[in-house]
């Protein structure tokens, strides 16, 4: 087995693992990255939108400052998030942002003079401030008092992942793509590095390293209906789950768009239905006025997704070899307002789903797209649990989304918190001497190995049967609208998918090299744990916060829920077992309605002046 | 009912070079909005599971399926089998290293070449956290993300017949991006410098006009006016000797921030 | 003072290709359309030729540019297919990608060796005869050059005209808004001269 040795260990090659790779390479660490695809690749490419700081340069987002962007995200997170994250998270963005321009990234600019912006699908004239032209602009997105959305055209993900990669070029960073992580190395108390297993040979090979960070991104793929590229299978997070001790955060927070397509799940934008667009069923009958008389289509993307979902399960839902999907109507919009405004969305539909939205309907459901919980880390994205084990990113609870993330700050969190945790990452290296245990690696190993020579013997199920029916199960059961009985049937059925995998086989036999089928077949046992952490950990929330939403519980409940869930795998369980910690360390923003998305609330006791924090302290 | 497709695909696994290169045959349903990426993964996991390709965010943003699709190099995600024939035909791309049937190493190509050109910003400047950030103009932020659009899926590379003939020719991909540099008041880089890096036949002298990489370019970049404009930016350098500086000026006539 | 001192030679190859190449474009232009006289009437051309030859422009002007095809094909001969393996692998790759600017690439290398030998042939047939006149090159196309000029008529103008395309492409003086519309003016430009040229060695021919 080949052995690399190396200062820090990045699993993913996205925004974070670059942002943290930067930081180390440019304290003079070694740092290696290890990714399933090429680095350009990572599914960071694809995020459009922008990165929410508050720089306050547009005149729409005047007077910003980093205390009301905190504030947004508190309240988008529904009080879930820890608000001294979220703090640090504010202070640092508007500084990310202006590193990411030195770097390189062609942020889009004020324009000095008048402009025309859309507000609810209904333009406006705005005049930006002559002082501030050719500083980094921003634009509108949901749930944020200002506009504080910085981008390049509709591809900031894109820009800024090539910018970083770029850096990393210059730097001399190694990237080592095709490496598939399967075990971290460790004897319990501290984190050695991983086992990887080479996509290109189908060989196993150790990563020693000091400091290890997963950013491998979200586990949208548990899901069948998921906006997530291919890839985004939870990797990083089942490695750490199986370590038995380091435990993952809020797991049941999981986001979902109205408005995936069918069969690919590519997002259109919410722009559809603000400039107009309505929903429709098997009968083409517009069936939203009637569970939301009032906002109908308009309401927040959690009550549009549940309405849907309700909908389909009257049978209302169109018929379809992927599955059932609904309607959204824009053809009265006119072909004008279609290929301007919403230009995104006609390509979309042209490209991939063969369908004119001026003349024909666009089929659509709603589809998970971002995972709230990942390995839960502090404030310094250092692991519960394991020394020397790192996460940022989505991969990580960092926590600064609790249990509703606001659109770009996911994004903006990539570049933020892969710079703090960078340098936290470089001074625990200055400060650390590590001795390589041997056994471990080789237990480590002797694991994978095993694993792989199991699934050579395996009678059962395939790999895409197994997965398959945790996807299904994960839609009908643990999707929008969740409730005990489901929640119940959806555990149940997970935990026997999870026995049958036991026995999973392989179909292609004896095949060297590269192989798809293994790979698939290596994940989806973890894929069926960290669905089982997802479902059971919602099971046992019995409120509804943010995107977790219970039928049977649907209120906010801040009296037993202000809390934090955290799942652990003993070896050898059959499900998850669950902690809980305080949501936030301090309140700068006490628990309070979010103004909106509507609910009841049962308030928790009084936040005493002890657990209270003005927001000016700064920790950055 | 939809049409029965025929798919013949390339399969070759340099892992087990005993088992020559050879053409298999798959045939599938059509279904409704059906790409690509649903007919490969049907096939993958309901007949053949041994079927080696790539593919990420399954968009058309990534880059990952580029493969040539009936003689033609295109990103298999956003080809619909709908404007395709009953009989399809896929080979992997070529120039760049297989791994296994219609899977390329893309990934460490455009990493050298990368290297190669420097793809990155040059500049002595240190990073101020509490200084504003410098300012640019919106058209050219625009106008330099025209250029860093590419998706380095490959396809332009395949389908130069330079780079099939000649391997270290860098592309026009490499001399786009080099492209979105000159015009990068943020690198400090002079026209001398670029030249050097790409002032030979491997680099801009390499091309022949051949404009397929324009053809199939699947983000539409127009990578042979770069070519065109980074062609004169080199030929002018290289003729500083003995062309009088005031032509040599008149000749460039790009739009370059520095100049 | 200058590092690249080798390569600086080499790197220059481009432009003297492009350079040549222009050159010689306009010589076949200004070339055929003094021939294409013979259309109106052989008095011209005969006037033309005995002018020329006057003034020695023409017994100037023909090593000249024979030296300069030598040349300009002695530089561009770097980028033919003549390696191993290389022309095979351009046919296949052209005809599986059905590309028209593709295919043409290789029109242009068949055309170029047509010219280096046929330009010999040529100069050497009618310098060979001086003075010129209508009435010898009628002669010389009843001794069988016929055959010869309607191969290398049609390769001149097709190496000329795909050239002078394939410059101003590569040197981004056609952009991709406009390469629709220069593509038509060279087809349309290269039709015409194929017209005049054909139309100048019939009224030869029946001279």
């Amino acid at each position: 087995m080949q052995v690399h040795y190396t200062d820090v260990l990045c699993m993913g090659a996205g925004l974070a693992g670059e942002r943290v790779a930067v930081e180390a390479a440019q304290a003079g660490y070694n740092v290696i990255c290890l990714s399933v695809v090429p680095p350009r690749r990572s599914h960071s490419s694809a995020a459009q939108g922008g990165m929410q700081a508050a720089l306050g340069n547009s005149i729409m987002g005047d007077g910003d400052t980093p205390e009301i962007h905190f504030n947004d995200t508190v309240k988008g997170s529904d009080w879930g998030c820890d608000q001294e994250v979220a703090r640090l998270f504010a202070n640092n963005a508007p500084i990310a942002m202006r590193e990411m321009a030195y770097l390189g990234v062609p942020w889009n600019r004020v324009e000095p003079g008048e402009n025309t912006y859309f507000k609810g699908g209904k333009p406006f004239q705005a005049t930006e401030k002559s002082e501030n032209a050719g500083l980094i602009h921003s634009r509108a997105f949901g749930g944020t008092a200002k506009w504080r959305t910085c981008y390049t055209s509709d591809g900031t993900g894109h820009a800024v992942l090539f910018t970083l990669d770029n850096r990393m070029l210059q730097l001399g960073v190694e990237v080592h793509d095709r490496m598939q992580a399967e075990a971290l190395i460790h004897d319990g108390e501290r984190c050695m590095g991983v086992i990887a297993r080479n996509l290109r040979t189908g060989e196993l090979e150790a990563y020693i390293a000091r400091a290890t960070l997963i950013a491998t991104g979200g586990f949208g793929r548990i899901y069948k209906a998921t906006t997530n590229a291919v890839i985004c299978d939870g990797g990083g997070q089942i490695t750490a789950l199986d370590t038995g001790v380091v435990p993952l955060g809020n797991m049941e927070a999981v986001q979902f768009h109205p408005t995936g397509t069918v069969p690919t799940d590519i997002l259109v934008t919410e722009g559809c239905r603000g400039d107009g667009g309505t929903l429709l069923d098997v009968d083409e009958y517009r069936f939203m006025p009637d569970y939301e008389p009032e906002k109908a289509e308009l309401a927040s993307r959690d009550v549009v997704s549940r309405r849907m979902t309700e909908h389909m399960r009257k049978g209302k839902g169109v018929k379809s070899p992927y599955g059932d999907h609904l309607w959204l109507d824009i053809r009265h919009l006119g072909e004008k307002h279609i290929t301007t405004n919403l230009r995104e969305v006609y390509d979309i539909c042209t490209r991939f789903l063969g369908v004119n939205p001026i003349h024909q309907l666009i089929p659509v459901r709603p589809t998970q797209h971002y995972s709230m919980g990942g390995v839960r880390v502090n404030k310094d994205g250092h692991a519960y649990g394991l020394k020397g084990l790192f996460a940022a990113g989505e991969a990580a609870c960092w926590d600064m989304h609790g249990f509703n993330r606001l659109g770009g700050n996911s994004l903006a969190e990539t570049v933020v918190a892969g710079g703090i945790v960078g340098k936290k990452i470089v001074e625990f290296l200055e400060g650390d001497s590590m001795t390589v245990r041997t056994d471990a690696v080789e237990d480590a190993a002797k694991g994978v190995r095993a694993r792989i020579d199991k699934l050579a013997k395996g009678t059962g199920d395939d790999c895409y049967t197994l997965r398959n029916e945790m996807q299904d199960t994960m839609m009908e059961y643990v999707g929008i609208f969740r409730n005990g009985k489901d929640l119940q049937t959806g555990v149940d059925k997970l935990r026997e998918l999870l026995e049958r995998s036991k026995n999973m086989r392989l179909t292609g036999k004896g095949l060297k090299g590269q192989n798809g089928e293994l790979s698939m077949a290596l994940r989806v046992p973890g894929m069926i744990r960290l669905a089982l952490c997802v479902a059971y950990g919602a099971l046992q929330r019995t409120e509804s916060r943010g995107a977790h939403a219970r039928e049977d519980y649907p209120e906010r409940n801040d009296r037993d829920w202000l809390k934090r869930t955290l799942a652990t795998w003993k070896e050898g369980d059959s499900l998850p077992t669950l902690n809980y910690e305080d949501a936030t360390p301090f309140f700068i923003l006490p628990p309070g309605d979010r103004g909106y998305g509507g609910g009841k609330i049962i308030p928790g006791k009084e936040v005493t002046e002890a657990e209270r924090v003005p927001y000016e302290k700064t920790d950055a | 009912m939809g049409r029965e497709l025929t798919f013949e695909i390339f399969r070759y696994n340099p892992a087990q070079p005993d088992i020559e290169p050879r053409m298999q045959t798959y045939t599938l349903e059509e279904t409704p909005s059906m790409t690509l990426f649903i007919a490969l993964n049907k096939i993958r996991e309901e007949q053949d599971p041994t079927l080696q390709f790539d593919f990420c965010c399954r968009a058309g943003i990534c880059g990952s399926c580029g493969m040539v699709i009936n003689g033609v190099p295109g990103l298999a995600c956003h080809t619909q089998t709908k404007d395709l024939p009953d009989k399809i035909t896929l080979h992997p791309l070529p120039v760049f290293k297989l791994l296994g049937d219609l899977s390329v190493d893309t990934g460490v190509w455009f990493r050298n070449v990368g290297g190669k050109i420097e793809s990155w910003i040059h500049t002595k400047k240190k990073f101020d956290p509490e200084a504003q950030e410098e300012r640019m103009d919106n058209a050219l932020a625009n106008q330099i993300f025209e250029l860093d659009r590419c998706v380095e899926c490959g396809c332009c590379v395949a389908a130069c017949g330079t780079a099939r003939m000649r391997e270290d020719f860098i592309g026009a991909t490499a001399i786009n991006r080099l492209a979105r540099f000159y015009i990068d008041p943020r690198d400090n880089r002079d026209a001398a410098d670029f030249y050097d890096l790409i002032g030979d036949d491997n680099g801009v002298f390499g091309c022949m006009g051949l404009l397929a990489c324009d053809n199939v370019c699947p983000k539409q970049i127009p990578l042979h006016d770069q070519l065109g404009i980074m062609r004169r930016m080199a030929t002018v350098e290289s003729v500083k000797a003995i062309i009088p500086d005031f032509i040599r000026k008149k000749l460039t006539g790009c739009k370059s921030v520095k100049a | 003072m200058n590092p690249r001192t080798p390569a600086e030679i080499r790197s220059r190859l481009d432009f003297w290709q492009a350079f040549s190449g222009a050159l010689l474009a306009v010589f076949v232009c200004c070339h055929l359309i003094l021939e294409g006289s013979v259309v109106i009437s052989p008095v011209v051309t005969d006037f033309i030729g005995d002018w020329m030859e006057k003034i020695y422009v023409a017994q100037i002007v023909a090593p000249v540019i024979l030296a300069l095809i030598l040349f300009h094909f002695w530089i561009a001969a770097r980028k033919m297919p003549f390696r191993k393996g290389e022309l095979t692998i351009f046919t296949q790759h052209s005809m599986a990608l059905k590309d028209v600017d593709t295919a043409l690439w290789i029109v242009q290398v068949f055309t170029a060796i047509v010219i280096l030998f046929g330009a010999f042939f040529h100069v050497y047939g009618v310098m060979s005869q001086m003075p010129l006149t209508v009435e010898k090159s009628h002669i010389r196309l009843h001794e069988g050059w016929i055959l010869f000029y309607t191969v290398f008529l049609p390769c001149t103008i097709l190496h000329t005209g795909i050239g002078m395309y394939r410059i101003g492409v590569k040197y981004g003086l056609i952009s991709k808004a406009r390469r629709k519309i220069w593509r038509a003016i060279i087809w349309i430009g290269m039709g015409c001269y194929l017209i005049l040229g054909c139309c100048a060695l019939t009224r030869v021919w029946f001279y």
